[in-house]
C-alpha cells in the first residue's frame, strides 16, 4: 500500500511540474469547501487535499496546488497554518478535464474568517533607477552584488522572447499566444520550425523539456521565474550563471581571452559552450555547442545544433540589467534575428534553491 | 502483495517514460528503426539515418557496407506527411524504393513514421521509429 501511494505521488508530481497552462483552465473559476485531509509541503508546489462535497451530497476529495514553499513561507504562510480539519473555503482555478485538481488564488479559514493565503506577490523587485550599477575596483560593472550585499536578478514584466521588432505580440510569461496568427511574428522561422512551435502552442506547451528538469539553456535562463545569479570568478577568468529552480546546474562563460571552438569539435551540451568579452559596459557572450534536447526560449521556439546566440547582457544602473540576444540558426530560421527581455534586481536575497529531480518532482 | 507490485511496475514504467530525452529540433533528423513488409509473416528491418541541413533532409537506408543513399525525403509540415524514394543495388540493377507515411507523435522521443513501402513490384507497410 505504500507503494501505491508512492506511485500516486510521483504521478501527481509529474502533472503538476507540466506548464501551468497546460494543466488549468485559466478561463474558469472554481469555489471549493471542504476539511483538510491531507496537507504536502513539496516542491515544486505545496498541495492541500480537501473533501468537497458536492450538492448531492458525494464528498469527493481535492487537490489544490498553493504555490511553492518558499513563496509560501515568504509570505508568512507555513505548514502548520492549517490543520488536518480544518474547513476551508479555496477560491482558484479548476484544472481541465475532470481532475478533481485546482490551483488556489485564496484561501480562507471558515471558523474564523482569517484569510490564510492571497496569490503570493512578485518578487519585491527594486524600482527604478536609484543608484549606478556597481563596478569592480578597476571601473568594470559587476553583474552580482557589491561586496557584502546581496541580491539576484528576477525577470519581471512580460517574459517572453520575440523579436524586436514585432510589436504587440501579445502572450503570457509562459510564451503562450494570446493569437496564433501572431506566430509569424515571434521570430522568422522556416515552415517545419513554425509548425512545430504552432503544435506546442496548440497543445499548451504540455511537452516542454522543462517540466522534466532539462536545463533551460539560451535566453531561457534568463526567464526562468525564480530569477538568476552572476557569479563572477575575475580569478580564474569565468562567470558562472546560476538559476533559481531546475536542478542546480549552472551555465558557464569564459571570460580568459579564449577563442571561441569551432563547431565540429565542441562537446553538444544544453548550455552550449560560451566565450565572453567586455566590450565598454557590455559582457557579449558568444555561445554554440548546443544540443537539441531543451527549448531555448519559452513558449516552444524549435533550434537545432546549428544554434549561435551573441548575448549582450548589460547592466546601465542598479537595478536593471538588460538582455538582448541574436538568433542564429539557419536550420531553423530564415534569418538572425534579435529580441530581448529586461530584469530586475532583487535585493538582500540570494536566489532560492527549487530542487528539480528528473522524473519525479519538478 | 499485488498492488506492491502493480505499484513497483508501475514506479519503473513511470521513471523510463519520463526519463527519456526527446530531439527537440528538425522531427527527422536521427537514427530511426522499424521494418516492412506485405505482412507480419514476412518483415524486412530498416535502420535509417536522416539529417537537416537547413534547406535539405538526407538520408540513409541501412547504414554499412549495404548501404542505400535516399535520393529525396520530403516532408510536407501541414499534414506531417512524408515521402522517401531510393534506388537499392541487385544483382540485376538498380531497385527502386519509394515510401509514403505520416509522422506521428511529433513531440515524443520515440516518434514514429507509418505508411506504405513499395520496393520494385512488392508494396508493403512499414513503420520506424525513431531511436
Amino acid at each position: 500500500m505504500r507503494c501505491g501511494l508512492l506511485v500516486l505521488i510521483v504521478s501527481s508530481g509529474v502533472a503538476l511540474a507540466a506548464q501551468r497552462s497546460a494543466v488549468y483552465d485559466s478561463e474558469r473559476q472554481i469555489r471549493l469547501e471542504g476539511a483538510v485531509t491531507r496537507i504536502e509541503w513539496i516542491n515544486p508546489s505545496a498541495l492541500l487535499f480537501i473533501d468537497v462535497r458536492d450538492a448531492g451530497g458525494v464528498v469527493a476529495n481535492w487537490a489544490v496546488e498553493v504555490g511553492n514553499p518558499i513563496d509560501l513561507e515568504r509570505n508568512k504562510w507555513t505548514r502548520r497554518s492549517l490543520r488536518i480539519g480544518d474547513v476551508v473555503t479555496v477560491e482558484g482555478v479548476p484544472a481541465r478535464g475532470l481532475a478533481r485538481q485546482a490551483l488556489a488564488r485564496s484561501i480562507m479559514h471558515k471558523a474564523t474568517g482569517k484569510r490564510l493565503f492571497d496569490l503570493p506577490a512578485p518578487r519585491p523587485a527594486a524600482a527604478g533607477r536609484t543608484a549606478p550599477a556597481p563596478r569592480w575596483p578597476d571601473g568594470q560593472v559587476r553583474l552580482g552584488p557589491a561586496p557584502g550585499q546581496k541580491g539576484y536578478w528576477a525577470a519581471t514584466g512580460v517574459r517572453a522572447l520575440v523579436e524586436s521588432t514585432a510589436a504587440n505580440v501579445r502572450m503570457n510569461d509562459e510564451g503562450l499566444l494570446a493569437n496564433l496568427a501572431d506566430a509569424d511574428r515571434v521570430a522568422p522561422m522556416l515552415p517545419w520550425a513554425k509548425a512545430i512551435y504552432l503544435h506546442r502552442q496548440r497543445t499548451l506547451l504540455k511537452d516542454d523539456p522543462l517540466t522534466r528538469c532539462m536545463p533551460p539553456g539560451g535566453p531561457r535562463q534568463f526567464q526562468m521565474p525564480n530569477g538568476v545569479q552572476f557569479i563572477e570568478q575575475r580569478e580564474v577568468g569565468r562567470i558562472l550563471v546560476l538559476m533559481g529552480g531546475g536542478n542546480r546546474n549552472w551555465r558557464v562563460i569564459y571570460t580568459d581571452g579564449r577563442q571561441q571552438g569551432q563547431a565540429a569539435e565542441v562537446v553538444l551540451t544544453y548550455y552550449g559552450s560560451s566565450v565572453g568579452r567586455w566590450e565598454k559596459d557590455t559582457l557579449v557572450v558568444d555561445s554554440i555547442g548546443y544540443n537539441e534536447r531543451f527549448w531555448f526560449s519559452n513558449g516552444g521556439l524549435p533550434h537545432t545544433e546549428a544554434l549561435h546566440l551573441t548575448e549582450r547582457i548589460s547592466r546601465p544602473d542598479l537595478n536593471t540589467l538588460r538582455y538582448d540576444v541574436t538568433v542564429d540558426d539557419p536550420r531553423t530560421y530564415t534569418r538572425p534575428w534579435t529580441g530581448g527581455l529586461t530584469l530586475r534586481w532583487v535585493p538582500g536575497e540570494d536566489i532560492e534553491e527549487y530542487f528539480c529531480e528528473e522524473g519525479i518532482t519538478p | 502483495m499485488r498492488i506492491v507490485v502493480a505499484s513497483l511496475i508501475g514506479l519503473v514504467v513511470a521513471l523510463r517514460v519520463f526519463a527519456a530525452a526527446a530531439q527537440e529540433g528538425h522531427p527527422l533528423t536521427g537514427t530511426w528503426s522499424g521494418d516492412w513488409g506485405p505482412g507480419a509473416a514476412q518483415r524486412t528491418h530498416i535502420t535509417m539515418v536522416m539529417t537537416w541541413d537547413g534547406k535539405t533532409v538526407s538520408g540513409t537506408i541501412n547504414p554499412g557496407p549495404e548501404a542505400i543513399p535516399v535520393d529525396s525525403i520530403g516532408l510536407d509540415v501541414t499534414n506531417w506527411t512524408v515521402r522517401f524514394e531510393a534506388d537499392a543495388k541487385s544483382a540485376s540493377g538498380p531497385i527502386r524504393i519509394t515510401a509514403d507515411g505520416r509522422l506521428d507523435d511529433i513531440a515524443s522521443a520515440h516518434r514514429t513514421i507509418t505508411g506504405t513501402w513499395r520496393q520494385g513490384t512488392a508494396k508493403g507497410d512499414f513503420k520506424l521509429t525513431r531511436d
